[in-house]
């Protein structure tokens, strides 16, 4: 193969499970250390131990990362991530966890899918309904499916690389429009 | 003639027609135009009588993509833009753009800069808390013209910010990498004659309000915000601290000059209600002023800004959140970066959106009377849930 002719991007070693990695790693949960964000534990995980990682985060003692921030929708290029941030109330533990589904994977026509947290943690009800209408994430066994920003017949999902906007009277490019 | 009147042991039970009164649930619209909402806010109540069985609160009417706009503005652009998500505290959003943008570029902002930046913060924090007691006396049916005491002192603030930043609500006054303009020495007199009559004001204020029997009846025991609840919808700001989570930003994760000041974090041991949530606000009215003193004290001369402001500006590849204590909670920005002119994602964590998702456990079971009585004190603002 040619690309073995080159250095891959990432020459590393994988990089050595951080403290919150390490501690999923010790409950059978296998995760993918990432280069931190500025300084911030960010590590992956798949989607099926996602509910199990969170639980295990959120309520154990030594953890206790129990005040989601956000979920967040990324449309990388190759890649639809969503993000979860995770602070503690009580201490200064901060961690990021992705759950990044490969563009290839998802079937033509479809969203990619992850499972909703909202049933055990309310504050993710509307970050994903959120999530899943701007950036097009499919949170399965979500209580309440709906847009939330947008109108409910809206159509695409605006924070995608590939949106279209609707052409009406405003954004048109016919010359007698406003732009 | 009182007599002649029919006296209601008159009246025995098997008299009412129980098995014939049909009763129903009733669904009432309440808003989007609703006076009490600030901004635009739909609510759709399902009521069994007076009480309130079920919430379901529609968002988005005052959407305005402002994520869609960070990722295809510039940087330079989207700066000035991002005041509108949140116009009572500007300065907030303002400042958790700069703070996420300047740990991905390295950039160190000068000494004099960030505490410009706590004082003009400090600011607006009270100028919000005043808007909000305003409002939120109106919201209980105070239409006497208190709401003009609390909005006397936020004009002289919303003067003060012109005269820096030349706007009055949409500052655009803290940029990436310092701030924008450099007070004149009189600004700073004008700063401390506010913060030294400040406290009379807000004395002021409580003469009237704080023990009101009025206001106590509408608040007591109004809203009571259980900590567990509280902690599984992502509460932040003086909703949780009145529900016993010490969670200050300013003091827990301490970003800027903050560890260097002096103030106290309003923390109550209880779940608190309404009036606590109240209280709450005023004292930390009167923190702020406090600090907004040391701040005077303390600022040092020098440089105000890190990074040349220009149109091409660009900020290193990379992705992090910053966040920073805004009047209603942790206002935060998870920026993505590929080192380009525009940012890749834009995401926003605003306080008012995740304190908004709790209100639907908070009004079940209370009367329709007390819905704004609740709404009011957790201090929503609509363009910041709809962005």
């Amino acid at each position: 193969m040619s690309t073995e002719a080159k250095p891959p991007a990432q020459p590393e070693a994988p990089l050595e499970p951080g403290k919150f990695g390490q501690f999923l790693k010790e409950h059978g949960i296998s995760t993918n250390r990432l280069p931190d964000s500025c300084g911030v534990e960010t590590i992956t995980i798949s989607a099926d131990d996602l509910h199990q990682a969170l639980k295990l985060l959120r309520s154990s003692q030594e953890t206790k990362l129990d005040l989601l921030i956000t979920v967040s929708g990324v449309d990388n290029n190759d890649t639809i991530d969503a993000v979860y941030h995770l602070w503690s109330y009580y201490n200064n533990d901060e961690l990021v966890l992705k759950v990044m589904t490969p563009k290839a994977s998802i079937p033509e026509g479809k969203l990619p899918e992850v499972p909703s947290i909202s049933n055990f943690w309310s504050a993710a009800n509307w970050h994903e309904r959120e999530t899943y209408d701007l950036a097009g994430v499919r949170f399965t066994g979500h209580p309440y499916p709906r847009r939330i920003l947008n109108p409910w017949d809206w159509e695409g999902h605006p924070l995608r690389r590939d949106y279209k906007q609707p052409a009406d009277d405003l954004n048109s490019k016919h010359r007698v429009s406003f732009r | 003639m009182a007599t002649e009147l029919v006296k209601t042991e008159d009246f025995r039970s098997d008299d009412l027609r129980t098995d014939d009164l049909r009763t129903d649930e009733m669904i009432i619209n309440m808003g989007p135009q609703h006076p009490a909402t600030h901004g635009v806010l739909r609510l759709i109540l399902t009521l069994d009588g007076e009480k309130v069985k079920h919430v379901e609160p529609i968002l988005g009417h005052l959407h305005r993509a402002q994520e869609w706009q960070g990722q295809n503005r510039t940087w330079f652009q989207y700066q000035a833009l991002i005041d509108r998500v949140d116009y009572l505290s500007g300065m907030f959003t303002s400042w958790a753009m700069a703070r996420s943008c300047e740990q991905l570029d390295g950039i160190t902002v000068p000494p004099r800069a960030e505490y410009l930046r706590v004082m003009v913060a400090e600011m607006n924090r009270i100028s919000s808390h005043l808007l909000w007691l305003g409002t939120y006396l109106i919201d209980l049916g105070a239409m006497f013209g208190f709401p003009f005491y609390p909005f006397r002192e936020r004009e002289k603030l919303l003067d003060l910010f012109e005269e820096i930043s030349g706007q009055r609500m949409m500052f655009n006054y803290i940029r990436i990498g310092g701030v924008h303009r450099d007070p004149k020495a009189e600004w700073f007199q004008k700063v401390r004659k506010f913060t030294e009559e400040f406290p009379q004001r807000v004395d002021e204020y409580e003469a009237i309000v704080t023990e009101n029997p009025i206001f106590l009846k509408r608040t007591k025991g109004v809203g009571i915000l259980k900590q567990s609840v509280a902690k599984d919808y992502g509460v932040t700001g003086p909703c949780i601290r009145c529900s016993g989570i010490p969670l200050d930003l300013r003091r827990t994760k301490p970003y800027s000059v903050y560890p260097e000041l002096k103030f106290d974090v309003i923390t109550y041991d209880k779940e608190g209600d309404t009036w606590d949530r109240y209280m709450a606000r005023i004292l930390e009215m009167r923190q702020s002023n406090e600090i907004i003193k040391q701040c005077l004290d303390m600022i040092p001369a020098g440089e105000i800004m890190g990074k040349k402001q220009m149109a091409g500006m660009r900020i290193k590849a990379g992705e992090g959140f910053a966040a920073v204590e805004s009047p209603r909670g942790i206002i935060g920005c998870y920026v993505t970066s590929t080192g380009g002119e525009k940012p890749f994602r834009f995401r926003w964590r605003n306080p008012s959106f995740c304190n908004l998702s709790v209100l639907s456990e908070l009004l079940v079971g209370s009367p329709i009377a007390d819905i704004m009585a609740i709404f009011g004190s957790i201090d929503v603002i609509l363009p910041d849930v709809d962005r």
